[in-house]
C-alpha cells in the first residue's frame, strides 16, 4: 500500500470532524438517525398561523419521485426555506399541492390535501398535523422501516442504498406529473468521467452522468450548482463539498451523504 | 432578435395581450391546475423547456435561438400574478441556462 495513503485519509478525517462537529459553541452535532436523514423543517409562515412547522421527509418522497420532479418540474429550491412555500400556494396546485390535491392518483390511492381554506378562528382540523407535525406525535402514514425493509442496505444516510434500489427495480422513481411536467424525449446521458482528487493518493472519483441523471436530468446540476464548462473548470475543495456546495448541495443532507467516502472514491489507487 | 425566436416572441406577446389586459384587478390568483393550460404563454413555455434533455445534441443556432426565446418570453412571466410567476420564472430560468450553459460549451471547443 502507498505509504501516503494514511495521511491522506488522515487529512479527509480531520476535514469531515472539524465540519461535523460545526456546531456553536464547539458541540459536537448528533448525527441524524437514519429515518431523520433528508428530514427538512419549514416554518415559513406556521408559528404565525399558530400550527406546528412542516416536517417533510425525503425519504417517504424520494422512492416514488426523482429528485428532477419535484426540483424543477414542481420548482421547489435546493436549500430548505429558499422556495417560502404558503398554504395559498399548495392550494392554488403548486408546490406541494402540485400532488397534494384531494385529486391525484398514486400507488392506487388519492393523494391527500395540502391545505385548506378556513373560516377565520377555526382550530386546526387534524388532517393539518399530517404535515405540520414539528413537535407533534403524529403518526406518520409512510412508516420508515415498512417503507425501507425490502430496499438494499446502505452504510449511511437512511440506511438505504436508493442507487441501487433504482437499478433493480425495486423503486420506480416517476418522473412525470401530468399536468406539471412538459413531455421530453428519451435522452442520451453523457459520459462518466474521472476526477483526480487533491490529495496525492487518494482514490480517483468516478463521476457517473448516468447515474445522476437517472434522477436528476441536466438542469438541476448545470450551471446554477457546477458551472463550468470543461472539465476541472468548476474548482472546488473537499472543504467546499462539506459546507454545501456543488456535490454537497445534494451530499451532505439527503443523497448519500459525505461519510460514504468510497462512493465517489472509487478507483484504486495508483 | 433575430429568425425564428423574433415571431415566436411576436405572437406569444401577441397572445399575452389578450390574456393578460393592463387593468385586471379581478385575474383569478389561485387558478386551478387545469385553468393553466390554455393559456398562451405556456404552450411557449413548454416549447422551450421541452428539449432541455437534448440540449448537448442541438446546434449551436438552435440553442442561440433557445436563449432568445427564453429572454422574450421571460418579462411575459413575470407579469403573473403569484405563484404562477415565482414557478415558472425559476422553470424557464434554469431552461434558459442550460442552453446558455450548453452553447457556451460548444463554443469553446
Amino acid at each position: 500500500m502507498n505509504r501516503r495513503l494514511p495521511g491522506a485519509a488522515l487529512a479527509l478525517a480531520f476535514a469531515f470532524s472539524a465540519f461535523a462537529a460545526g456546531e456553536p459553541g464547539g458541540m459536537k452535532k448528533r448525527r441524524p438517525l437514519p429515518h431523520e436523514y433528508g428530514r427538512v423543517v419549514i416554518d415559513n409562515g406556521s408559528t404565525a398561523a399558530k400550527l406546528p412547522p412542516v416536517v417533510f421527509e425525503h425519504w417517504a418522497h424520494r422512492g416514488k419521485f426523482t429528485c428532477r420532479l419535484c426540483h424543477v418540474d414542481i420548482g421547489f429550491g435546493m436549500s430548505p426555506g429558499s422556495t417560502r412555500i404558503k398554504a395559498a400556494d399548495n392550494m392554488a396546485g403548486y408546490y406541494c399541492g402540485a400532488c397534494h390535491d384531494r385529486k391525484r392518483k398514486f400507488d392506487g390511492g388519492t393523494v391527500f390535501e395540502a391545505c385548506q381554506k378556513m373560516p377565520a378562528g377555526f382550530p386546526p382540523r387534524d388532517t393539518c398535523y399530517r404535515c405540520h407535525s414539528y413537535g407533534k406525535d403524529v403518526k406518520p402514514m409512510d412508516d420508515f422501516a415498512s417503507v425501507t425493509r425490502n430496499l438494499p442496505r446502505g452504510r449511511f444516510g437512511n440506511g438505504v442504498d436508493w442507487e441501487k434500489a433504482e437499478q433493480d427495480g425495486l423503486i420506480k422513481p416517476v418522473d412525470f406529473l401530468e399536468g406539471i411536467s412538459i413531455k421530453r424525449q428519451s435522452f442520451t446521458a453523457q459520459k462518466d468521467f474521472a476526477l483526480s482528487p487533491k490529495v496525492e493518493s487518494m482514490p480517483e472519483i468516478v463521476f457517473s452522468h448516468a447515474k445522476h441523471t437517472v434522477w436528476n436530468g441536466c438542469e438541476l446540476c448545470h450551471p446554477e450548482i457546477f458551472v463550468g464548462v470543461k472539465k476541472g473548470t468548476t474548482k472546488y475543495t473537499m472543504v467546499d463539498i462539506f459546507e454545501g456546495k456543488y456535490c454537497g448541495v445534494c451530499h451532505v443532507n439527503v443523497a448519500f451523504p459525505m461519510t460514504d467516502c468510497q462512493r465517489c472514491h472509487v478507483k484504486a489507487v495508483r | 432578435m433575430t429568425g425564428p425566436g423574433r415571431w415566436r416572441a411576436i405572437a406569444v406577446a401577441a397572445a399575452m395581450a389578450g390574456a393578460l389586459p393592463a387593468a385586471a384587478p379581478a385575474a383569478p390568483r389561485m387558478a386551478a391546475p387545469a385553468a393553466r393550460a390554455d393559456e398562451g404563454w405556456r404552450a411557449e413555455f413548454e416549447d422551450i423547456c421541452a428539449k432541455t434533455q437534448d440540449a448537448m445534441a442541438l446546434s449551436a443556432e438552435e440553442l442561440r435561438s433557445l436563449v432568445e426565446r427564453s429572454d422574450a418570453l421571460l418579462p411575459i412571466l413575470e407579469r403573473l400574478p403569484e405563484p404562477e410567476r415565482k414557478v415558472f420564472t425559476k422553470r424557464l430560468q434554469a431552461c434558459r441556462n442550460l442552453y446558455a450553459f450548453v452553447l457556451e460549451t460548444k463554443e469553446k471547443r
